[in-house]
């Protein structure tokens, strides 16, 4: 870290220093006026819009100038018995499993092979990193392209050999939440790997060097040595997994819809769709309200986790 | 990590990971190959020849500013506070702060749009800007606050002997050390900005003030699902980006794994 400036810079301070008593030379200077401007604009404007969501979810809303009713918690009974919920809970769930588990997989595969001999390196890194800078909305109607029923996979599909595979992956039922975690898969497998990579790099070569010397093979040292030492980043990124599961909406609106029939539903795309198509805002406060007791409640208990160990 | 002793181990694990980032691969060149497909560059010159095509651009690039300008500011002074200076209960306020973490934007969204027809915030940035802000300055205070509790105190000690204030404290002594961090938190905001898409969707409708996420929809609108314009579209839209991080790629790399590594 550069520190040359700060010796020149306090001396050059604003000239004769008052003489100051002992003990207040102690005192540090007053911080509070300091932290107000990030306080009132995040803590001001994200309370008060959970407050405003907690009134809201107590009513029967359809925007504009009107107001609302109150209704108490109907809106809540309602969200809770509404299969549509449930189905997002679920697709959330299944999101998150099988995100994390290629998504860390691959990461810590692509990490290790990027920190043998391989020629190239930066391009095999640019292009797996890439996906993770580019917009998922700047994307999303490329990958529409090559999940269309006449797009690349398909032909990709055919060329090998594996036209009994070959479908229409958006349109149907079947298919359409795997192609939305397919493609979240692309785009965060990079951000794992830059994860890894860095604590990878900590690693020291010595231990690796000796347990080469005691005959380990590659992949017992990768199993018994390097997966162990990066268990924290592991963790991290589950943390940071089951939040991005939360509140995913940019893939499943962009890609589906949500659909066909609510197959590649999430809290996300259902909290938009009640809010702004339907103009339900009292039911769309509740569910948001709903996936923020999940997303604070899933964030303490990691936390307890994290302290634990 | 893997160590490739002969030739053929080597040439093998090359091979390897040829193959496994074919899946990376393939969007890219559906993209890049899609756009030059039928009227080869006319697909360009079509999609350069939108009406408004810079606003979309410019309104991106402000909103990104501006965020960034704002986030920045407060950040560095609130880690300051927090970690140099004197504030009665401190630890409330932080963890207030920090309970916001993990929000996810779509809660704000039925407030928002309740208040959106109330107070006028249709087709305006600071609908945008404001939300995009408020969620990163959780983040962005609790990577630089964890930052500059790592400065020693006793060069803010020193500068006060010397005579600074409070702000000379800040300006000639923080702003300088915390650079690296700074840098992190320039890209992460950058980032989230640039790529914010819900928020734009649902409050800046006149295409006067949309943002190169909404550009996909629009081209789509435009061609009438030509896909080989809306390739074209995909590929000029992403190109900002993918120039910023090749160029920039340490710095990247770095603002977006400082996210992780608490």
């Amino acid at each position: 870290m550069p520190t040359k400036t700060t010796d020149s810079t306090i001396t050059r301070g604003r000239a004769p220093a008052p003489p100051k008593r002992q003990g207040k030379a102690r005192l540090k200077p007053a911080g509070l006026g300091w932290i107000l401007p990030a306080f009132v604009l995040s803590v001001g404007v994200i309370y008060f819009c959970i407050g405003y969501s907690g009134l809201l979810s107590t009513q029967e809303n359809r925007g504009g100038t009107s107001g609302g009713t109150f209704i108490g918690a109907d809106n809540y009974t309602n969200a809770l018995t509404n299969p549509l919920f449930w189905g997002a809970i679920k697709h959330t769930v299944v999101f998150f499993v099988l995100v994390s588990i290629v998504q860390i997989s691959m990461g810590i595969v692509f990490a290790a092979m990027l920190h043998s001999k391989v020629r190239l390196a930066v391009v095999y890194k640019v292009i797996i990193f890439l996906p993770v800078v580019i917009a998922p909305a700047i994307m999303s109607p490329v990958h529409r392209r090559v999940f269309a029923t006449d797009g690349p996979l398909n032909w990709i599909l055919e060329h090998i050999g594996l036209e009994a595979l070959s479908q229409s992956w958006l349109a149907q039922t079947s298919t359409s939440l795997l192609v939305v975690i397919g493609v979240q898969i692309w785009s965060s497998i990079g951000f794992a790997f830059i994860l890894f990579y860095a604590s990878m790099g900590q690693i020291e070569p010595e231990i690796i060097e000796a347990a080469r010397i005691d005959g380990a093979s590659n992949l017992r040292v990768l199993w018994s040595l390097v997966i162990p030492s990066t268990r924290g980043t592991i963790f991290a990124l589950l943390v940071l997994n089951v939040i991005s599961s939360l509140k995913l909406f940019d893939y499943p609106y962009l890609l589906t819809r949500g659909g066909p029939v609510y197959t590649s539903d999430f809290l996300g795309t259902y909290i938009h769709r009640e809010a702004v198509a339907l103009t339900n805002l009292g039911y769309a406060a509740a569910l948001a309200m709903l996936l923020l007791v999940l997303a604070i409640g899933a964030s303490i208990l990691t936390n307890l986790r994290a302290r634990e160990r | 990590m893997f160590e490739t002793r002969s030739r053929l181990s080597q040439f093998i694990l090359q091979v390897l990971i040829t193959i496994m980032v074919i899946p990376f691969v393939v969007p890219l060149y559906t993209m890049i190959a899609g756009s030059f497909q039928g009227e080869g560059l006319g697909n360009y010159q079509a999609v350069l020849q939108v009406p408004k095509l810079a606003y979309f651009f410019r309104n991106s690039a402000f909103i990104a500013l501006v965020t960034i300008a704002i986030v920045y500011v407060v950040t560095m002074m609130a880690a300051f506070g927090f970690s140099k200076l004197r504030i009665r209960r401190r630890e409330v306020f932080f963890w207030m702060m920090m309970a916001a973490l993990t929000l996810p934007e779509v809660v704000l969204l039925a407030p928002l749009f309740q208040m959106a027809s109330g107070v006028g915030l249709y087709n305006t940035f600071w609908a945008v800007i404001i939300p995009i802000a408020a969620l990163q300055v959780p983040f962005t205070v609790l990577l630089t606050r964890t930052y500059v509790d790592g400065i020693p105190d006793d060069l803010f000690e020193a500068a006060r002997i010397d005579g600074a204030g409070t702000v000379r404290m800040f300006w000639n002594v923080l702003i300088p050390l915390s650079k690296p961090m700074a840098v992190a938190v320039v890209v992460l905001v950058l980032i989230n900005a640039w790529n914010s898409y819900l928020l734009p969707l649902v409050f800046l409708i006149d295409p006067d003030y949309q943002v190169v996420t909404l550009l996909p929809q629009y081209f789509q609108g435009q061609y009438n699902d030509d896909q080989t314009k809306v390739m074209a579209g995909a590929l000029l839209t992403a190109l900002p980006e993918i120039i910023a991080y090749i160029s920039l790629q340490k710095y990247f790399e770095r603002g977006m794994a400082a996210g992780a590594l608490k």
